[in-house]
Order: structure tokens, then sequence, then C-alpha cells
């Protein structure tokens, strides 16, 4: 039992790095942005290389989430910058496309096997709580994806450039007439965004292993975790992966064979009473 | 005769007259061409006349697929009786679904259908007694017409039945998008909110749009199943009803033949680029995203706003 809910709480601190960027993309840039799961094979993928270059798992959660970001940056002021006056369904193939190039700019580079990671030596082996055995590196992941849920809300809600992004979120015209600098503001969340998509890649790797198709995997899972929290929303986000989590590992445990189908009955029963997700507003 | 008829004049003969001039391989990809450009056309009622973005659509034609490889293979009628049961499974599933997922819009309806596409993915994944899992169903056979009647197992002849099916589709779905309920649909697509104000609930228009083209999606998968010889869970995955948005986007959102040609330029230039090379998608996905960029209209809307310049 108490397994079971550190396997969902792990879970959901997975699906809470991918999808509170790609809820936070859609509040800022109103955009779904479809290649954010790709970010996080990526960040998977760039973990690998920076493990075996520097030999050490830490400089990978440091280094990655900034090349990760770096490159989304780039990738948002050079290609949807460009389409924000469209209709919405530009956006969504817009990131479709850069999805499959980068995907397949993976599979050039790295080949198609999959490759692991070592958790570091201290992360090894397991931790004794009561009379259950669990894997250290496992709580770490819930650790990490509580104090980055930590982080992003206090940054949103207690600094000054919270303070903008917030604005641009609400009425993004009336933000650029006070001031703000929303190209720049998108530019950057968008950068954001990846770097925690990035994370999320590093901190996975060394249980799922670096593999060609978890960015489709995970962002299935987490576009389902937004719609039940909402999009836009921080909160959203860690209760749709919370949900998400628990009705996966749960289902995974009692119902092997329709773990997945568990998911989505979930989701359609809140989406029965709230068409806008839990924590969402009706457009 | 108006330049868009003899277009379409033109388009009917070379139709008419490839089987006697196209190579073997040649005439089996287009036969691929115009069954994947049902796909793309269905999708188009939905997408490019109601402003719905399905990402899901795959689903339906992967359950005509199915439908249609059962039905062939365990009672061997003619193929227009699979074809039909193709078309009406995908329709019985999409009603539900459409049910569902028209309660939402915008982003929310896409990420729904996808959703509820993968859970369909899913099952025909596990169910293996039925579908036969990951190696989906093999030896589906091409049977007659009609009781008694020619066989299809021909290329030609079945290129003929595939041609017939599309040019078909094509009529309906132009009587469709110019009756009034499709002109209800596009005025859901230019405005939702001054539609409901006129005193009118979009959902019911939704709902049957989402039904009625994925019946079509079924029958393009109906006559996928027979043709390639099998069914397999590919067919109903993300990647596929992806692939049918870049198509419909290609060649031209909202104008029916457009997706058509996209599809067929879409399939011509992953043909061409794979016999360069294994990573044709690094490419596909660059000129996609210059088309998003530069070329919003798509082959036959940018092809339209030259002409109206000239």
């Amino acid at each position: 039992m108490v397994e079971q809910l550190l396997n969902a709480l792990t879970l959901a601190g997975l699906l809470f790095l991918v999808s509170a960027g790609l809820s936070l993309v859609f509040g800022i840039l109103r955009v779904v942005n479809f290649a954010h799961g790709v970010f996080y094979m990526l960040g998977a993928y760039l973990g690998f290389t920076t493990v075996a270059l520097s030999g050490a798992f830490w400089p990978a959660l440091v280094v990655v989430p900034l090349v990760v970001g770096t490159l989304g940056t780039l990738i948002e002021s050079s290609t949807l910058r460009f389409i924000y006056r469209r209709p919405p369904l530009y956006q969504l193939l817009l990131t479709f496309g850069l999805a499959l190039i980068l995907e397949e700019g993976i599979r050039i580079l790295y080949g198609p096997t999959a490759k692991g990671i070592d958790p570091p030596a201290y992360l090894e082996g397991a931790v004794r709580l009561g009379s259950l055995q669990y894997p250290r590196y496992r709580l770490f992941v819930v650790a990490l994806g509580l104090v980055v849920a930590a982080a992003v809300w206090l940054f949103l809600r207690k600094t000054r450039a919270g303070l903008v992004i917030r604005a641009v979120a609400q009425n993004s015209e009336m933000a650029d007439c006070l001031g703000a600098d929303v190209a720049r503001v998108r530019t950057l969340v968008f950068g954001a965004a990846c770097a925690l998509a990035g994370l999320g890649g590093v901190a996975a790797a060394p249980m799922t292993t670096a593999y060609l198709g978890m960015g489709i995997g995970v962002i299935v899972d987490a576009f389902v975790v937004v719609v039940i929290g909402g999009l836009g929303s921080i909160g959203g986000s860690m209760a749709g992966s919370l949900i998400v989590g628990a009705a996966q590992t749960w289902g995974a445990f009692y119902l092997p064979e329709t773990a997945m189908v568990i998911m989505y009955a979930v989701m359609g029963a809140i989406l029965i009473f709230r068409p806008w997700g839990l924590f969402g507003e009706p457009e | 005769m108006s330049p868009a008829r003899a277009l379409s004049a033109a388009a009917l003969a070379a139709l008419a007259i490839a089987p006697w001039v196209a190579a073997r391989y040649q005439l089996s990809l287009l036969t691929d061409l115009l069954i994947y450009g049902l796909f793309a056309l269905s999708l188009d009622l939905i997408m490019g006349y109601t402003g719905m973005v399905s990402f899901g659509h795959a689903a339906y034609f992967g359950l005509g697929a199915y439908a249609s490889a059962l039905v062939l293979i365990h009672f061997a009628p003619p193929v227009p009786v699979a074809l039909l049961a193709g078309a009406l499974l995908a329709g019985a599933v999409a009603l539900p679904i459409g049910w569902f997922s028209t309660r939402a819009t915008g982003i929310y309806f896409a990420m729904l259908t996808l959703a509820f596409a993968q859970l369909l993915y899913t099952v025909a994944y596990k169910w293996r007694d039925l579908t036969g899992g990951s190696d989906g169903i093999a030896g589906v056979p091409k049977t007659d017409l009609f009781w008694g009647g020619p066989s299809l197992a021909s290329p030609r002849a079945f290129y003929f039945l595939v041609a017939a099916c599309v040019v078909l589709s094509l009529v309906l779905c132009r009587a469709v998008v110019r009756s009034p309920f499709g002109r209800a649909l596009q005025a859901i697509r230019e405005n939702e909110r001054r539609f409901t104000s006129l005193g009118r609930d979009p959902r019911p228009f939704k709902l049957a749009v989402f039904v009625i083209a994925a019946v079509f999606a079924g029958l393009a998968g109906a006559l996928f199943a027979p043709f390639r010889g099998f069914a397999s869970p590919e067919v109903m995955f993300w990647v596929f009803s992806g692939q049918g948005l870049m198509m419909v986007l290609m060649g031209g959102l909202g104008t029916l033949v457009g997706p058509i040609l996209g599809a067929m330029v879409f399939i011509l230039i992953q043909e061409v680029l794979s016999s360069y090379t294994e990573h044709w998608m690094i490419f596909t996905g660059a000129v996609f995203v210059l088309m998003v960029i530069f070329l919003p209209g798509g082959l036959v809307g940018t092809a339209r706003r030259l002409r109206a310049r000239a």
C-alpha cells in the first residue's frame, strides 16, 4: 500500500515536471506545444551524454536543463514567434512539425538503441521504511518534483518576474500597454518550460532509460494531466499529476490489462462535470 | 466551361485512363494515394469547415480497417459489404466519443480526441484474440464486387473501386459543405459565440460532422485493409492522425480537393525521400514547418490566392 503510494508519487513527480511546462506555455503563449514531450526525451538523451562525459550524475541536473532551455528559446524565436496571430491550429501543427524534426534528429544522433544512466552511487539501493524496502532514487524523484513545484509556485507568486508572467497570461495586450516586454516573456517562458521538461527527462532516465518514443508516451499522459487539471494552471498540473499518477499506479497494480483505460475513464468522469478541467477557467 | 470544371474533367479523365498508362507499381501507389486522400478529405470536414482540430482521426481509419479485415476474413462477403461494415463501425464509435469531445472546445477538443484515439489504439494492441495484437490481421482477401459478380483481385479492378469511392465521397462531401448544414458548420468555424447568440446550439452540428467525418475515414480504412491485405495497430497510432493534419494543411484547409492533393504530395515526398535516406521524417518535418509559416493556405489556397491576384 505504502509502496504503491510512493510509486504514484514518483510518477506524479515526473508528470508534473513535464505538464507544468506544457501548462505554463499554454497560459502565456496560448500554444499547445506538441513538441514538449520531445524536449523531455532530449533531456534524457543529453543526460546520458553528460553523465558519459563527466562521469557524474549531478552535472546533468544542471547542464541539461540549461541546454534544453536555450534550445527552446532559439526554437521559439525562430519559428513560433511569427505565427501568434494565426488561429491556434497553426501553432499546434507547427509544434507537431518541430516534434518530428527533433525526434528524427535524436534518432540520427543516438541511433535506435536505448541508453541507460546509472543513478549516483549514494542514491542507489534501497531505503528501509518500516517493513518496506524502497529504491532510494525514486524517493529522490518525489523530492525533486516537490521542490520544483514549490519553486515554480513561489516564483510565479512572489517575484516581480512572476507577476509580469501572470499579467501576460491574463491579458497580454494590456500587459504590453503597461510596458511588459511580451515577446521576451514568451521566449523566456517557452525556454523555461523546455528546461523543466529536460530536467524531467534527466530525472526519468535512470528509471526508464532514454529511448525513442518516450516523448510521445509522456506527452499523451501530460495532455491528460492538463486536461484534468485545467490548462494554464500550475495548481491544476499538480492535482492532475497526482490523479494520473495514482490512476496509472493502482490501475497497473489491480487491473494490469486495462490501466490505460482507467486513466481515461477518470478523465472522462471529471470532464463531464468540468469540461475545462479542475482548476481551469471556461474559455 | 469554367477553369474549375475543366480541371475536374481533366482529373476524372486522368483517373479513368491511369490503369492503362501506369505500370503495376505506379498503379498500386496511386491506389494508396487515393485511400490516404479520402482519409484527409474526411478530416477536412471537421478541421477545415468546422474549425475543430481532431488529433485522433486515425482511430476511425483504423476501426474501418479492422472491421473490414475481420468481416472479409471470417465471412468473405463482397467487398462493398466490408466497406459498409467499416464505415458503420467508425461512425458508431465516433458517436459516443464525439458526444464527449464536443463538450470541449479548441485545444481541449484536440486533446480529448487524441486521448480517445490512444485508448482505441491500446485496445487494438491488447485485444490479441480479436485483433492479433501488434501483429495485426494479415491475409485479408480481395473478394468480389457483389455475390457472383466480378472479382476485385486484380490491381486494376481494385483501383477502380477505390477511385469510384473517392470520387463519390468527394461529391457527397461537397454536397454536405454546400448544404444549409454545411453553411452552419462554417458559421460555427467563423464565430461560435455569434452562432450561439443567434439562437442555435452548435453541439448537434459538431457532433453530426464529427460522425460524418468518421464514417468517411472508416470507409478509407475499410478500403485500406483489403488493398494492403492487412490491418495493424499502426494505422490507429497518433502519428497517422498527425500526418492526416499535415496532409490537410499542405493541400489547403477547407477546400476538400486540397487535402486529397495534399495527401498525394505528402506520400510522394515520403516515397521519394525514403529512397535516399531512412531519416526522411526530418525533411518532411522541415518542409511542413516552412509551409505552416509561409504558406498557411496550402497548395490549393495559395494557388487560388495567386489566381485572384493575377
